[in-house]
């Protein structure tokens, strides 16, 4: 087994991969170009363990192990210890690209280099590398320290070592790890798209209202939340932004094409709870 | 003014269409305590549920008819154009209009101001809460006689326009389908697609075996509804849904390592 894993990026999901890699026993290196991000990830990662232990979610000795386990690093080089990255950093191709390059002079011949990415294609991200047949993606869910689901995404080049080691690191992360070809929007991105477009098609038609769509949804299907809600707490411009993305890399196939009610919204800055104002109004 | 005739002592309600449509809302029925008579249409299979009659047609004694086809046109015209010569006027007619909008169909009876369509997909009964999409013509009178029929089966209403699909079959229809084009493509393995929806969005089934459940057939009468009332592209029929099954491609996926799947399809959910 793999035994450190090195995380670029200290923001929400890298936070909160390095705590359920160093939960699950990994020593972790966790870097991030921000002093300030990295020390903030520090704290939040505390607090959450802090609060994991009073509600019985982990031992007291787990959680300073844990803490214990976490060694911050501004030093980029630093992470050339590691067996396996896990990259965090912002969704930006570019900024990615850059990052691979540079990991690719600094990692041993073997280490796996996996990415968070939700958008950006493993293959391309690969392509930069010596060593495509190592990089493959690692797809968590927010908040990672709650959200079970891992999807492995495969580019052309990965290899079958590789999908399998990060497989069983995320069976020893206590997540469920599911397999995916690098198409975009992985699985659930790209899935989930109806639930979000067919609703405000038919909040544009006017067939129903969004309380109206959420409720029906909720109480004749069983969702846990309607479409609006969940546009509201995802944000409407993230939601956006994932619909755009997945739009254009399927050369504008109509099923994913997104609606003017969303970029209208973005355009007023009412993103949802967040802004306190979305389909709902929040206090 | 005339007493609706709904709220008479005992509710007959006359089903006819299809199965497992038809015997949900049967059993249903006889478990809210009123007196039902089915009559599933041709070739579609169907079991009477205990406490329900068949019934060749709706009769002067019923207070309630429900037509219940989504995957032919062609029966659900016939069923409908039967039941509003049967039944007395004022009599309300709900009709499944989760494939097939309420318009359309007013145009098949003597009498649209007395249907109201419902969002009638296997399944959904076990919900809490039901659409209702009257029609155009339809009068305050036949709208709360629905309200009050489906309350007493415990169900909530939410009245929405007519539109193909009307909400929720729109939606999981559509879920299904996107899951069906990603299954067919290879890009997982089907049980990973249902699991991916499950825990990544907190969908209470994965749109798969949500599929499987409502019926494929169902399914693509619906899709077929939506594509023919709006002609878009964006509502086309996956290739497996098309074929009918989504067994098949659904083992081997580019995204697993073979051996491994080999070795992981034994002990996985
Ligand atoms: N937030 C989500 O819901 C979510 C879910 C799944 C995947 N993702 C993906 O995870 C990645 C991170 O997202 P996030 O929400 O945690 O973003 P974030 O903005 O919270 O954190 C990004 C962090 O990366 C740091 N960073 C930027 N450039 C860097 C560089 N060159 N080197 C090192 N660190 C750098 C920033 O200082 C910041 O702390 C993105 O690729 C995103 O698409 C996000």
């Amino acid at each position: 087994m793999k035994k450190t894993v090195g995380i670029i990026g200290a923001g929400t999901m890298g936070g909160g991969i390095a705590q359920v890699a160093a939960l699950a026993g990994f020593d972790v290196l966790l870097h991030d170009v921000s002093g300030d991000a990295l020390k903030a990830s520090m704290e939040r990662i505390k607090g959450d363990l802090r609060k994991s232990m009073q509600t019985g979610r982990a031992t007291a000795s787990d959680a300073t192990g844990a803490l214990t386990r976490i060694r911050p690093r501004r030093e980029f080089n630093d992470l050339g210890a590691a067996d396996v990255v896990i990259e965090a950093a912002v969704e930006d191709l570019e900024v990615k690209k850059e990052i691979f390059r540079a990991l690719d002079q600094i990692v041993a011949p073997r280490a796996i280099l996996a990415t968070n990415t939700s958008s950006l294609s493993i293959t391309s991200i690969g392509s930069l590398t010596k060593t495509p047949e190592s990089v493959v993606g690692m797809h968590f869910f927010n908040p990672p320290a709650q959200m079970k689901l891992v999807e492995i995404v495969r580019g052309s080049q990965t290899s079958d070592e590789t999908v399998r080691t990060v497989y069983e690191m995320a069976l020893a992360m206590g997540k469920t790890p599911v397999f995916c070809s690098d198409t975009p929007g992985f699985i659930v991105n790209r899935v989930a798209r109806p639930f979000y477009g067919e609703a405000l098609r038919l909040l544009g038609e006017g067939t129903a209202t969004a309380e109206q769509i959420d409720r029906i949804v909720r109480l004749s299907g069983g969702f846990r939340m309607g479409p609006f809600e969940l546009m509201d707490m995802i944000g409407i411009d993230v939601n956006y932004a994932v619909t755009k993305s997945v739009y254009e890399q399927f050369f504008h196939e109509p099923r994913f094409r997104p609606h003017p009610i969303q970029r209208r919204m973005v355009e007023a800055g009412t993103l949802g709870r967040k802004t306190g104002l979305g389909f709902y109004r929040y206090e | 003014m005339n007493r609706p005739r709904d709220t008479e002592a005992k509710r007959c309600v006359f089903i006819a269409g299809e199965s497992p449509l038809a015997e949900e809302y049967a059993s249903a029925c006889v478990g809210a305590g009123m007196e039902v008579a089915v009559r599933f249409n041709a070739g579609s299979g169907g079991k009477l549920p205990a406490g329900a009659v068949r019934r060749a047609r709706a009769g002067k004694k019923d207070t309630l008819g429900i037509e219940l086809t989504n995957t032919s046109r062609e029966t659900k015209r016939k069923n409908l154009a039967d039941m509003d010569r049967a039944l007395p006027s004022g009599t309300p007619i709900l009709s499944a209009s989760a494939a097939t909008t309420v318009a359309e169909q007013s145009a098949w009876v003597r009498a649209p101001e007395r249907l109201i369509g419902i969002a009638a997909l296997p399944s959904l009964l076990q919900g809490t809460l039901v659409e209702i999409a009257p029609s155009l013509p339809a009068g305050r009178q036949a709208i709360e006689a629905s309200q009050r029929f489906f309350r007493e089966l415990g169900k909530e209403t939410s009245v929405v326009q007519d539109s193909p699909g009307m909400v929720l079959p729109r939606i999981l229809c559509m879920l299904v389908n996107e899951a069906s084009f990603a299954l067919g493509e290879g890009i997982a393995r089907r049980g990973d697609i249902d699991t991916a929806m499950t825990l990544g969005t907190n969908y209470p089934l994965g749109p798969l075996a949500w599929g499987m459940k409502i019926g494929l057939e169902q399914v693509r009468a619906v899709l077929e509804g939506l594509r023919r009332e709006f002609g878009e592209e964006r509502y086309r029929t996956a290739p497996l849904l098309s074929r009918g099954t989504l067994e098949g491609s659904a083992e081997r996926s580019a995204g697993a390592p073979p051996t491994h799947s080999q070795k992981q399809r034994g002990n996985r959910p």
